[in-house]
């Protein structure tokens, strides 16, 4: 099988034996299987660290020190759980590393929430409603919501991302996070209320 | 069930965990509590506004930039080279390994043979009765002899002069003192029977560092244990 040819389930995620197949190309330094491998993971990781840091740029530096990683300690993927799932543990390990380093010196403070940047802008405006009042409603609820979210301590923000916006199940996450099940459950329930007390403080503030 | 039971199941019920009775109850209350269902409208609709946020796309590139990085730094001929077995990736590592265990093997066998105390001379035992059996063997100096039938008083080597000065801090006082001499003629133990501790200080260091000759009992070396009288008192004959 050709890496470019990869089985994809209904959903587009890749096949279990095609995903071993990858992973086992890419173990033998088949450049083009990784190329594959980046491809198929790269909208998934630059998104979550976009969303754990609050800052394109990081998240792009973060996206490709994962990747990195990734090919560096593939040789220890088990296939206990899905590649994709494996990634997510790395991301939200590289992520928070990032963001100790980011204390260590003081700069708390400078991670705010990015900014949407112009080519976001575009791309929500390519994926939102035509008419203008509900496109300006939209980038100030994403703006809110963002906001928001990066005012939560990062273990809540980091199972809110997986939950709502990845969309994992709380055994993926505990998985990805290496928690139990009950664990993230009961993180969850304090993450989403921790969203929503910001949220209202925001509005009350205005 | 209270307002505050309600909330705390918000995140199972929006999951749809909650038993179905459970997930009833907190229907029914949300229908009848407005600042409940206030409340949980919030809830869902900050978690929907996060879910429904636009994808952020990837910038261009992640993966030529990544390659291109391990390229660099593998500066070989391929990706092939990260999975090298360790001992080809760093070809010094096994001489390294070896040389080290050799070190630490001749530092341990070194630190054994300091601390293994020489043999002491084996002492005749056969003849104890049978009450001290238990006891340390005759002779030895835990169990020392007395300079009675056959076995001699321990000689002094030279130089087993008490100091004037150590004498003269006795002033008046007399000590009676017991010098346990171990079998290879050093001091084993001095024991100040009589007399003022603090006086006799000097007296009991110089002895401890008092050297004998051996005492032989049948040819072999025995623990003696000897008592003596010390006194600065200067005693001369009477004169007439």
């Amino acid at each position: 099988m050709s890496s470019r040819e990869l089985a994809l389930t209904a959903d587009g995620a890749v096949r279990p034996a095609a995903e071993r197949g990858l992973v086992e190309q890419c173990r033998r330094g088949n450049a083009e299987a990784f190329a594959r491998l980046v491809a198929l993971h790269e909208a998934m990781v630059f998104n979550l660290a976009c969303r754990l840091l609050g800052h394109p740029e990081e998240a792009r530096d973060a996206a490709q020190e994962v990747f990195l990683q990734v090919y560096r300690v593939l040789g220890r993927f088990e296939g206990r759980s899905t590649l994709r799932t494996w990634i997510y543990r790395i991301v939200v390990n590289h992520c928070r590393n990032r963001r100790r380093f980011w204390m260590r010196r003081q700069r708390a403070q400078a991670l705010p929430l990015q900014e949407l940047t112009p080519a976001d802008e575009g791309r929500l405006s390519r994926a939102a409603s035509p008419t203008p009042e509900e496109l300006l409603a939209r980038r100030e609820e994403a703006r809110r919501v963002q906001d928001a979210l990066h005012r939560v301590s990062f273990a809540h923000r980091a199972v809110l991302v997986l939950r709502e916006v990845e969309g994992l199940s709380c055994a993926e996450i505990a998985l990805a996070l290496d928690v139990a099940e009950g664990t993230v459950k009961s993180r969850l329930a304090r993450a989403r209320d921790a969203l929503r007390a910001q949220l209202q403080a925001r509005e009350a503030a205005r | 069930m209270s307002c505050a039971s309600v909330r705390r199941r918000f995140s199972s019920f929006r999951d749809r965990d909650l038993p179905g009775a459970q997930a009833r109850t907190v229907e029914v209350h949300l229908a009848a509590c407005p600042a409940c269902a206030s409340r949980w409208r919030q809830y869902t609709a900050a978690l929907d506004g996060l879910g429904s946020a636009p994808r952020l796309h990837s910038p261009d590139g992640i993966a030529q930039r990544v390659l291109a990085r391990l390229e660099v730094e593998t500066r070989g001929p391929g990706l092939a080279l990260l999975y090298r077995p360790a001992w080809a990736a760093r070809p010094l590592i096994l001489p390294s390994l070896v040389t080290a265990l050799l070190v630490f093997a001749g530092v341990i066998a070194g630190a054994l043979a300091l601390d293994r105390p020489e043999p002491l001379p084996e002492v005749a035992t056969a003849s104890l009765p049978p009450w001290e059996a238990s006891a340390a063997p005759w002779g030895t100096e835990g169990n020392p002899r007395f300079p009675v039938s056959g076995v001699g008083v321990p000689r002094a080597r030279p130089g087993l002069a008490l100091p004037p000065e150590v004498l003269a801090a006795l002033g008046d006082d007399t000590l009676f003192v017991e010098t346990v001499v171990a079998r290879d003629g050093s001091v084993s133990a001095v024991n100040l029977l009589q007399g003022d501790l603090e006086r006799a200080r000097g007296v009991l260091e110089a002895l401890r560092q008092a050297r004998f000759e051996p005492t032989l009992l049948n040819g072999r070396p025995v623990a003696v244990s000897v008592y003596r009288l010390i006194s600065a008192l200067e005693v001369r004959a009477h004169v007439t």
